[in-house]
């Protein structure tokens, strides 16, 4: 859920160099392909996206036409997941939702990323008055509901000031500015403990400049960490779209964000269940496998599990 | 309780204040760039009740005298009076719901803590049976299952189900003020967080069940009761309570859907409907709170860690 805790990779220990040199992404693959959770994980990630794409150019029923027939109409062969409050087909619907699913968790773990791993790369190579303010913003996060930040975020730029149309982009927004710390911590830590390594040592005794040590050096050394960080960071935003969109602050009605057709369903949970059920199936799928595949690339990116 | 501690939490209150007032200072700055009468958002008065109104709620002053109010009232405990109705104070209001959502977020943790910490020693000591398969599953599956979801099922089955399968004599009606409302909610709020507890507990008792000083306890022959409760738990716990304050900051993030969905009028519910009333002295005062209660439980947290390992110090 919210709180995966990433357990920090123990750089100190030293470990026996494989026989064979290997790359980081092919190591984690070998390790990976072994792992059946995170495979099974990777395939529903799979099915996901392209769900998501192809939902962008064909759905059974296009996702807002209302009486394609009756309303509440349980799940029929022509319907496979039934009709909703206003005859609307919700298997098209779902997969319009994976469309806005993939935006929401791949936009947020991008926006996430740019801008923590920089921040972090500073904070932890410069030390100093950068790393002071970095820590600063890191310590405030720890003492604040993140989730509920970015909820009111999202409300006051959207609902309030009218500076970003509610949607897709907003979300990402709210949810990015109130999450690169986590990454930003993590960089910075790895960044604390790589610079001090023999290696970077001789780079800079070669005349490196600091941007190339950074570039070359340290993020490469740092990149399996934030691969896994930047994978948790994806059901954390598809659950922040849910819970906003379920509590009718997210995207605007007519889009088939899976919370609020789950929103929409609870309301008639005692006669047509399947509405609800539908989307809140197909979201706690999508979060598990995104947790599976997630705890896979930790154990891969793991090095104190390496050979 | 030596004087470090003491100290060391003095601080860190102080800290909580600043953060609190920091956190929410962006918000009301940033609620406070609409004029005033959309602030009011009452288009029904006349223009004269509408000015007296706005003069009412210090809204003709230039901003940075109501923030200077606004900060005064916050640091003597007074958040200020509802925009939509007229005459209610904040503070009290807020305070009385605290204590609803306070219940539900006891049980919640209750349940977390108790099933987590059940089911993850039983699957470590039971390692690669049927039971830790179980149990395992259970919990890889449960922690990706967001409360909402847990709590439209359970809607389903305690409120629609059981009320065909016993005819209407006993099932769940959403609301609040009867024991039998508590334990819906609860298991929606605690049970996803249940199942990460039950992963850490399993991890960190497999590792600590494997050395030596629990082999020399048992190989003294004593009691295996002795040996799970006394020796191994005790220190599998450790990693355990580093993830009490983000379970905290995630069962109060979670309690704001749970109130909504089963209709407990907690501090979840007053932000959710606030918003959506745009009653912005409202929203301002519960983020407030809720800035305040994160604070205020991560150092409940850090003040509970020593206890448990002496290892710790401030």
């Amino acid at each position: 859920m919210a709180i995966a805790a990433v357990p920090q990779p123990d750089l100190a220990s030293t470990y026996e160099m494989p026989v064979q040199q290997v790359s980081l992404l092919q190591d984690a693959w070998n390790r990976i392909r072994r792992n059946r959770l995170a495979l099974v994980g990777a395939g529903i990630i799979v099915i996901l996206f392209v769900t998501a794409i192809v939902s962008t150019f064909w759905t059974p029923y296009p996702v807002w036409l209302q009486a394609v027939g009756p309303t509440y109409q349980p799940p029929t062969l022509a319907h496979p997941l039934g009709l909703d409050q206003a005859g609307r087909d919700i298997l098209s619907r779902i997969m319009g939702g994976a469309s806005i699913t993939v935006q929401v968790g791949v936009g947020s773990a991008i926006i996430v990323s740019l801008f923590g791993i920089p921040l972090g790369l500073l904070a932890g190579f410069y030390r100093g008055w950068v790393d002071t303010v970095i820590s600063f913003f890191i310590n405030i996060w720890y003492g604040i509901p993140d989730l509920l930040v970015a909820l009111i975020l999202v409300f006051i730029l959207s609902d309030v000031l009218h500076l970003i149309p509610r949607g897709v982009f907003v979300i990402v927004l709210a949810f990015s500015l109130t999450r690169w710390m986590d990454v930003a911590r993590l960089v910075r830590g790895q960044t604390l403990a790589l610079r001090e390594r023999e290696f970077v040592e001789a780079a800079r005794m070669s005349g490196a400049r600091d941007l190339r040590i950074i570039a070359r050096h340290i993020f490469p050394n740092a990149l399996g960490p934030i691969i896994v960080q930047a994978t948790f960071a994806i059901p954390a935003a598809v659950l922040f779209e849910a819970f906003l969109s379920f509590l009718g602050l997210g995207i605007p009605s007519p889009a088939p964000s899976w919370g609020a057709m789950a929103s929409d369903g609870y309301h008639g949970l005692d006669f047509a269940p399947h509405i609800a059920l539908a989307p809140v199936i197909a979201l706690s799928i999508t979060l598990m496998a995104f947790n599976w595949l997630g705890d896979g690339l930790r154990d891969a990116f793991d090095p104190r599990m390496r050979r | 309780m030596t004087r470090g501690t003491v100290s060391y939490i003095g601080q860190r209150l102080v800290l909580i204040a600043i953060t609190t007032v920091l956190v929410s200072s962006i918000v009301f700055l940033l609620l406070h760039q609409i004029p005033g009468n959309a602030f009011l958002n009452d288009t029904r008065t006349s223009p004269a009740s509408l000015a007296a109104q706005i003069h009412h709620y210090h809204l003709d002053l230039p901003l940075a005298e109501q923030y200077t109010l606004w900060v005064q009232g916050v640091i003597h405990g007074d958040l200020g009076e509802s925009l939509i109705n007229r005459g209610v104070q904040i503070t009290p209001l807020l305070i009385r719901e605290t204590s609803v959502s306070a219940t539900v977020g006891f049980y919640a943790i209750l349940i977390t803590i108790g099933v987590g910490l059940i089911l993850g020693v039983i699957a470590a000591l039971r390692q690669n049976t049927w039971v830790d398969y179980i149990a395992s599953s259970a919990s890889v599956v449960g922690y990706s299952i967001p409360g909402f979801v847990l709590a439209i099922f359970g809607l389903l089955i305690a409120g629609h189900y059981l009320y065909i399968w016993t005819g209407g004599t006993f099932y769940y009606i959403p609301g609040w003020g009867k024991p039998e409302q508590i334990p819906l909610p609860a298991l929606a709020l605690g049970l996803p967080y249940a199942a990460y507890v039950a992963r850490l507990t399993r991890a960190s008792m497999l590792e600590t069940i494997r050395t030596d000083y629990v082999r020399t306890a048992w190989a003294k022959g004593l009691k295996s009761r002795v040996v799970v409760m006394r020796h191994a738990l005790r220190n599998a716990l450790i990693p355990v309570v580093t993830i009490l304050g983000p379970l905290i900051t995630g069962i109060i993030t979670g309690s704001v859907v749970i109130e909504n969905i089963f209709g407990i009028p907690g501090l979840g519910k007053e932000f959710i409907s606030s918003i959506l009333n745009r009653d912005f002295n409202i929203v301002i005062g519960v983020f407030t709170f809720y800035a305040a209660l994160v604070g205020l439980a991560n150092l409940a947290v850090d003040v509970i860690y020593p206890i448990l390992d002496p290892r710790i110090r401030y």
